[in-house]
């Protein structure tokens, strides 16, 4: 699918309407699982189409279909009209003034040309034998790669009219070993990043030092002991306080979430972390750099800045599109992001981090007569609460300082507000990702990072 | 309900027929071929308002090329020439530089023509629908605020060719109804709740009483309050539905592809052997709403039996699968359902000492062994076999398979949500902290 300016544009569906958006969006994805060899799958998707979404009377009316051209913009137009005189039925809504203004720019990735798939297949043909090699001892060994391109042609009622990009990649390498009763025990690395296959380092020399460390720990982790269940003291490693970030206090500050009636709503001003604690939703730039998931104008054109979640521990704003702007009297972040073709937006989050502060990791684990390192997790969910929970699946014990064995999976949780206000040191490294899939009716690319963070928290075990 | 094949519509099997010439044409020795389309109706309610009336139209070509017994598959969303041509080119460049494997395949004298569910969208029977939900909360919820809701009607149609000769159509139309969100008073509020599913009509029982969203808004509303345990100890939990599909999940996980060709699975050896309570009995609901029953490698199936009294009766390999491990292929798509026990939801719970009705599991991926811990939500406390207070901050932890085995009771009562009908379930040795 070639993007192109519609015939059609926004401003050409406003009549009688307070605020119009038209999408072009084409969605490319790939994704490789090799299982001990096996090439079990092998498969590409490529989608694009068009949407409209139209406002009035407090009523939103929304369209797509796929393709491109300009009877695919009719039609959207006409259907996303139809469906917001359709919302009529229900009598008068709240009618809020969105916000003005529009982005207009380019922002294109352009990265290394994509590998093609044999390249893509004789990488890991390479990497599954030299694992075999060096880990003779493994069970299973399953790698999966993929990458993912988005790219959005958007018009405004509001001036804004922008195409942009995201692109990320991600290798994935799961190695499974047994524990002494035949358990199977598995353990996951990976490496993450903007662009495509091409341009992250999933090579084996980069990966060989990664993988070895991989091993040791699963080797580790087929000797387990289970947790202690309980409030205990741990030191997360960067990677988790990245999902800390998000899940933790990341959705508790989406504001459609705070409408919602999420605890946050009357926390603004009011102090929620320690004062070691900043948190920032970044829009396209951390210290000078593009962040994983740049975002410079969101699905409604607005040009996208930096939101401010959590300052010195004290809550300060929330990340916003232009009505729940509008319904809370602040002004838009530019953080309504749409999934797919057939999406509307919503308000999510885009690279959400706690910022590093001045210990290092090693004095944090010192510190500590007893509790946990928790170094890697599988998910973790959110609640309106601030309850959060992650799934735990590389940690060890501390004890008098020292680490010692290593614990079955677990699970960490506690109310993050609680959480974050425990925390006594932030180290000064910090960790970026973008592997997973942040989930709220549509799924959405998101990195995450953050700094080695001690805190109490609560263990799941026995 | 089964269709003659003039009901079915004959552009999409000129395309599917087209785009497999195609394949063949390019030298491809096996494939499979679906086109289809979706489309959607949505009526959407943003914080007890509606809010967004949404009409979406996906359409999706899936191509499945295999070569010398390489495999590629790709899915586009564009039927237009250019890009079919230059699909199966790339197609053919990913399978050939695919590894040999002589698992690939693909189905052969396969037949169906399926139609079910309602296949008109009738706009005012969704508004009526959300209507009677948002009625029913400003009634008996008040407290309860509708973050999220929807409902809708899909309609679905493919059609599935392969060089082997399966030739299968189908024609899917259903309704569904969702809501999510939290109570709150005051600066107080619940954990966020969730209900939801599909069906093929609404008649019978109001808005609320589908897929127990009513019970749900009301239980959420008495869940603002809560408390801690405040001790460690072993008791026995109460799943509902909601909690039991986790345990649901992970079982059908180990009997799939990934866990047995990886060799990791806990039951590859176990068909006939007793893995669970005997309270326990699982079969297939394939041709529930939301379902079609076809397998994603294109065979038709047939119901089946996964537990009976707690013994294995199969394994659900696919095609491939069951290729690469010598296992019986068993084809297989979502629909579930748990058999009903004998017990009342009250008797359950009045037979619980000491632990919890689990409404929601946060929880990660539970381990290859089945090792799990997770976060209580939306859970209650019981002592002595009363439901006391809403619980916050409980963490369970346990083993799913040990769990399985560790059943007490099994509810006579089920929630059907369309793609699953599951009971509530009493669990016991359960690690609270």
């Amino acid at each position: 699918m070639s993007l192109n300016p519609p015939a059609l544009s926004a401003p050409a569906l406003l009549a009688g309407l307070q605020y119009s958006e038209l999408r072009q969006h084409e969605l490319r994805k790939s994704r490789v699982m090799m299982i001990d060899g096996n090439l079990t799958l092998n498969s590409r998707l490529s989608e694009g189409g068009t949407s409209a979404r139209v406002y009035r009377d407090g009523y939103w009316g929304f369209a797509s279909v796929p393709g491109t051209g300009a009877e695919a913009t009719e039609r959207v137009g006409r259907q996303s009209r139809d469906n917001v005189q359709a919302m009529a039925r229900f009598g008068q809504r709240s009618s809020v003034v969105l916000p003005m203004g529009g982005y207009r720019g380019e922002h294109i990735y352009h990265g290394r040309e994509a590998l093609d798939q044999a390249e893509i297949q004789d990488r890991l043909g390479a990497l599954n034998a030299w694992c075999k090699q060096r880990y003779p001892g493994l069970k299973s060994i399953r790698f999966v790669v993929s990458d993912e391109h988005h790219t959005k042609w958007l018009a405004t009622s509001t001036g804004g009219q922008s195409l942009a990009s995201i692109q990320r990649a991600l290798c994935q390498v799961v190695f499974v070993g047994q524990s002494a009763d035949g358990a199977p025990v598995e353990l996951m690395e990976q490496v993450s990043g903007k662009g495509s296959l091409a341009d992250i380092d999933w090579s084996i020399d980069t990966l060989a030092p990664q993988l070895d460390e991989l091993h040791r720990h699963l080797r580790a982790k087929c000797e387990a002991v289970a947790a202690r269940g309980g409030l205990q003291t741990v030191v997360l490693a960067p990677p988790l306080a990245g999902m800390l970030a998000h899940e933790a206090m990341g959705h508790p500050c989406e504001a459609d979430i705070v409408l919602g009636g999420a605890v946050t709503s009357g926390l603004r001003g009011q102090r929620v972390a320690s004062d070691l604690i900043s948190m920032v939703d970044f829009a396209h730039h951390f210290q000078g750099q593009e962040v994983m998931i740049p975002v410079y104008a969101d699905d409604e054109g607005t040009p996208a800045r930096d939101a401010w979640l959590i300052k010195n521990g004290i809550l300060t704003e929330f990340m916003n599109s232009r009505e729940t702007a509008a319904r809370l009297g602040a002004s838009p972040t530019g953080s309504a992001r749409a999934y797919g073709p057939s999406d509307e937006p919503l308000v999510r989050m885009r690279n959400t981090a706690i910022l590093p502060g001045q210990s290092t990791l090693d004095e944090m684990i010192a510190g500590v007569d007893s509790g946990y390192l928790l170094m890697k997790t599988a998910n973790g969910q959110a609640d309106s609460t601030t309850e959060f929970m992650f799934g735990i699946s590389l940690a060890y014990e501390i004890n008098n300082g020292k680490l010692g064995p290593a614990i079955r999976d677990t699970t960490v949780s506690g109310s993050a507000i609680k959480v974050l206000q425990s925390v006594d040191a932030v180290s000064n490294d910090m960790h970026w990702s973008c592997s997973g899939y942040c989930g709220k009716k549509q799924p959405m690319v998101v990195s995450m990072g953050g700094p080695a963070l001690r805190a109490r928290a609560h263990m799941g075990g026995e | 309900m089964t269709m003659s094949a003039q009901d079915f519509d004959p552009i999409l099997r000129d395309q599917a027929e087209q785009v497999l010439r195609l394949m063949r044409a390019q030298g491809f020795d096996q494939a499979q071929v679906s086109v289809g389309w979706h489309r959607q109706s949505e009526l959407n309610v943003a914080h007890n308002e509606p809010s967004l009336m949404r009409s979406t139209e996906q359409s999706r070509v899936s191509l499945l090329g295999l070569l010398d017994g390489r495999r590629a598959s790709t899915e586009l969303s564009s039927l237009d020439d250019v890009s079919l041509r230059h699909g199966v080119a790339e197609l053919y460049a990913a399978a050939k530089a695919a590894p040999q494997d002589a698992a690939n395949a693909v189905s052969a004298n396969q037949r169906a023509r399926i139609a079910q569910g309602p296949l008109e969208a009738d706009p005012v029977l969704l508004a009526d629908t959300m209507a009677e939900l948002l009625a029913f909360r400003t009634r008996e919820t008040p407290r309860f605020t509708l973050e999220e809701g929807a409902t809708a009607h899909h309609l679905s149609q493919s059609h599935t060719l392969t060089t082997g000769g399966s030739d299968l159509a189908s024609k899917a139309g259903w309704l569904s109804l969702s809501a999510f969100g939290t109570a709150r008073e005051g600066d107080r509020a619940s954990s966020f709740n969730y209900a939801g599913g599909d069906a093929h009509d609404w008649a019978g029982q109001s808005a609320e009483a589908w897929f127990g969203i009513g019970e749900m808004m009301r239980d959420t509303s008495q869940q603002i309050d809560t408390q801690r345990f405040n001790a460690k100890f072993v008791g026995e939990v109460v799943f509902t539905p909601n909690a039991v599909d986790d345990l649901l999940g992970w079982l059908l996980g180990q009997l799939g592809d990934a866990q047995l060709i990886a060799g990791s699975s806990l039951y590859r050896d176990q068909v006939g052997q007793v893995i669970a309570s005997p309270l326990l009995g699982l079969t297939s609901r394939f041709a529930a709403p939301g379902v079609v029953p076809l397998s994603a490698d294109a065979f038709n199936t047939a119901p089946i039996s996964v537990l009976h009294e707690g013994r294995l009766q199969t394994l659900l390999p696919s095609l491939y699968g069951s290729r690469k491990t010598g296992l019986a292929h068993v084809p297989t798509t979502s629909g579930w359902e748990v058999a009903a026990g004998t017990t009342s939801r009250a008797e359950l719970v009045g037979q619980v000492e000491r632990g919890a009705i689990v409404g929601r599991l946060s929880m990660g991926m539970p381990a290859a062994n089945g090792d799990f811990s997770g976060v209580i939500k939306n859970s209650f406390r019981i002592d002595g076999g009363v439901v006391g207070p809403a619980l916050s901050e409980v963490m369970i932890s346990g083993n799913i398979a040990r769990m399985l085995k560790e059943i007490l009771a099994v509810s006579r009562e089920r929630l059907d949500t369309g793609g699953t009908v599951l009971p509530w379930l009493r669990i016991g040795g359960l690690h609270f902290s």
